[in-house]
């Protein structure tokens, strides 16, 4: 390709940073605020934060489907559906058609994608949890896998920093198993809420806290200088937020780097490969090709980092070959696409509770309440390792409930105009362990439309999941008829694979040794140092906390040591 | 603050704009065509069209406040039909107007209706049991009821009872009748039952 020295000037760089999601944004807002000229790679359409929320401010009547999926978006959107309704005309555009972005499974992977400006930052469930000092201590000790190359005292104050940018409403509560980060006001239990939270500590000696969430309680001056206003409590994050009520690349990151002038984004622009340079030992760049006109393009800067979401990430790495790197650049040791974690759900009871007639809510609570792990954890010890948490809560029923329950007529009408029972249900979230025969690899022979190698999934849930699974779901009952609800009911769905939990991770896993791991303890590749992994890929264990904070804080700590590294022109 | 007026306060409020479709007029379901590129062989007689109506009108009756009918539920349920559900549904649904139309369910009385519509109620209490329906909780905030596959479609009752009470009570004028309407509820607080008090809608 040859390129003339003025355009060569217009596409070079400080940074490239492929994707804006929610840590590709947080990528280019640490970089851009640390004077680096950067440029950001989508691959998907561009959204403008609230002008582009179409969907945000609509009644439920203007939605044809009124909230469900037609046959023509489930067979679209094959994968996005078997998590739910996700496919639907609320939030559908912000999900990726699956039948124009294929990939295959050798064995079935539920691979939720959102290709475009902020990805799944748009619709994340926006829990923030952050992971505890024995989460990275668990493989070395249990001899699982490698060790973090990290502890939780390396993430603590880039945890601290992420949080505060972010907004997350919580309540401090002391607990070694949840440590506790910088929280705006904590948003309220109900009453039911408040009685399970005593009971189980009461009876079981088991915590329930409200969930730590990023949305705006009382937005800080930080925030409202982005343009974000206070939560307005309607529970419609994932059509995008007009207030910017809740954190996203689009509401936050993105904006925040633009600030600075130093911030380049395109769109509609797929990175298919990292050029490398045999000279220098280093990439160069990346190469690029559109989405519409199929172009394709290179572009150059002195570092790079991979926020593409795990998988792609993975697979942006196992593309770009070269001499040095024939089976994929940073792939000396085999574990490019291994070791793929999630977290495993779709398990857990729901109940019906007696009482509390009086009491109601006003407004709709973005968040629930938080059951962090108890199994494996102090004196508790079980036939599987790791553990789970828990995610639910209490609400009063409305009309729907109709639906299953007998009549009709006018005054069956009447009463569904009034809120029912309340109920209560739990779903959890459980750890996954490393397995390197749990892999992603790029067929051979299949290529997409941009001719670019298919992604093949080859993962299934092991022995420990399938173990925990079920005591998540024994645990769920067993509280909720230890609270003394009625109507008991544990459910275990058995359709579910990884990646459903949308927490794909681990495809190119941190470690302190090059032959057994991908990125060193700043994220970066081994045997390419400036090129940095900092999404989910980076993972060595998964936790069972939601990543996304996690995922924020290390891609924080690794741009810090990138420009400093820079700057002793060690890069 | 009613909804459009609080959809100019955020516009106002942000400098943005929001895009055209927010402000478009409710959808009507007559004359629905389904979308490109999806065909479904589900069509309904006028004489099957008349017991739709009649019966979704028993389920939710014009009272003090509007009915099935007058909100556009009977030609919603057959959209929803066309667009959502696939041939075992299309069958079982066509099935159950089969044995109404059999019964000359038109021409019977007020309360002979009412008996062949409990009866119906009652026997899909018994033939969902087979779909072992459960509810579920999903990811972080999605709630899904999830069934065991079968090769029968859902019964007709659960189907006329599921798609008249969605299409009621998410339709703009069943909101406005049957629910308080808060689209923008600006606080989320705990607080105590009115005398009367109506659920809140979103």
């Amino acid at each position: 390709m040859n390129l003339n020295l003025k355009s060569d000037k217009a596409h070079t760089f400080d940074a490239i940073v492929v994707g804006s999601g929610m840590t590709g944004g947080m990528a280019a807002k640490e970089l851009t605020e640390r004077g680096l000229q950067v440029l950001m790679i989508e691959r998907g359409r561009e959204v403008k934060h609230i002008e582009d929320y179409d969907t945000a401010m609509k009644g439920p009547w203007e939605f044809e489907h009124r909230g469900r999926v037609s046959i023509h978006s489930a067979e679209e959107y094959w994968a996005n559906n078997r998590f739910g309704t996700l496919a639907n005309e609320e939030t559908g555009p912000f999900f990726t058609d699956d039948k124009k972005n294929p990939y295959i499974e050798k064995r079935p992977f539920d691979w939720i994608r959102a290709y475009h400006t902020g990805g799944k930052s748009m619709h994340w469930g926006r829990q923030s949890y952050r992971m505890n000092k024995k989460d990275f201590e668990a493989n070395a000790k249990e001899g699982i896998a490698i060790d973090w190359p990290i502890r939780y005292e390396d993430l603590e104050p880039w945890y601290t920093h992420v949080e505060k940018f972010v907004g997350i409403s919580g309540q401090a509560e002391g607990w070694e198993v949840l440590p506790d980060g910088h929280y705006l006001p904590a948003m309220p239990m109900s009453a039911p809420e408040r009685y399970f939270r005593e009971t189980m500590m009461k009876k079981l000696n088991r915590p329930v806290t409200i969930g730590r969430v990023a949305n705006l309680t009382k937005p800080q001056p930080w925030h409202t200088d982005l343009g974000r206003a206070s939560c307005q409590y309607r529970s419609k994050c994932a059509r995008g937020c007009p207030y910017g009520g809740y954190y996203s690349s689009l509401s936050g990151s993105i904006p925040a780097a633009r600030k600075t002038n130093k911030l380049t984004v395109l769109h509609d622009t797929i990175a298919s490969e990292i050029i490398y340079d045999e000279k220098t030992q280093k990439a160069k760049g990346v190469r690029v090709i559109n989405q519409h006109t199929m172009g394709v393009e290179e572009f150059f800067a002195k570092i790079v980092f991979l926020n593409a979401g795990s998988m792609n990430s993975a697979a942006l790495l196992l593309n770009s070959t070269s001499s040095r790197f024939p089976t994929g650049l940073g792939n000396d040791s085999d574990q490019v696409g291994r070791n793929i974690m999630d977290h495993h759900l779709g398990v857990g009871a729901n109940a019906t509770v007696e009482g509390f007639e009086n009491d109601y809510i006003f407004g709709q609570r973005p968040n629930a309440l938080y059951i962090p792990r108890f199994r494996n954890w102090g004196s508790d010890k079980k036939d599987f390792l790791r553990g789970y948490g828990y995610q639910g809560g209490a609400s009063k029923s409305d009309w729907k409930r109709g639906i299953t329950m007998n009549g009709f007529g006018a005054s069956f009408k009447e009463d569904m105009s009034r809120p029912g029972t309340w109920t209560m249900g739990f779903g959890g979230f459980g750890e996954i362990l490393p397995d390197p025969s749990n892999r992603m690899f790029l067929d051979k022979d299949k290529k997409d439309k941009w001719g670019i190698p298919m992604i093949v999934f080859d993962a299934a849930f092991g022995e420990n999941e399938l173990a925990m699974r079920k005591d998540m779901m024994a645990s769920a009952v067993e509280m909720l008829e230890v609270a003394g609800f009625k109507n008991v009911a544990g459910f275990n769905r058995q359709d579910t694979h990884p990646g459903l939990g949308i927490h794909d991770m681990g495809t190119a896993r941190m470690g302190k040794d090059p032959k057994t791991s991908v990125l060193n303890k700043f994220n970066q590749v081994h045997t390419c140092k400036n090129v940095f992994v900092t999404d989910g890929a980076a993972m060595v264990s998964s936790s069972c906390v939601n990543p996304s904070i996690t995922y924020m804080a290390m891609t924080a700590r690794a741009a810090d040591h990138a420009v400093k590294e820079l700057k002793k022109q060690n890069l | 603050m009613n909804r459009r007026t609080a959809i100019i306060h955020v516009v106002t409020m942000l400098g943005g704009a929001l895009s055209a479709p927010t402000l478009l007029a409710m959808k009507r379901w007559d004359g629905h065509t389904p979308s490109e590129g999806f065909s479904v062989e589900f069509n309904l007689t006028e004489s099957q069209k008349m017991i739709v109506e009649e019966v979704a009108e028993m389920i939710i009756p014009k009272t003090a406040t509007p009915g099935a009918k007058d909100v556009g539920v009977p030609a919603f349920i057959v959209m929803m039909l066309q667009d959502c559900y696939k041939a075992p549904e299309h069958q079982s649904f066509a099935e159950g107007l089969g044995s109404l139309e059999k019964k000359q369910f038109l021409n019977l009385s007020a309360e002979q209706k009412m008996a062949v519509l409990k009866q119906a109620e009652m026997d899909s209490v018994e033939e969902m049991k087979a779909y072992q329906a459960q509810q579920t909780k999903m990811g972080d905030n999605e709630d899904r009821e999830q069934m065991t596959a079968q090769a029968k479609g859902l019964p007709f009752w659960r189907l006329m009872k599921e798609l008249t009470m969605l299409g009621y009570f998410t339709s703009e004028q069943g909101i406005m009748s049957s629910f308080e309407y808060v689209p923008i509820p600006g606080k989320l607080e705990m607080i105590k039952m009115k005398p009367n008090q109506k659920s809140f809608a979103y």
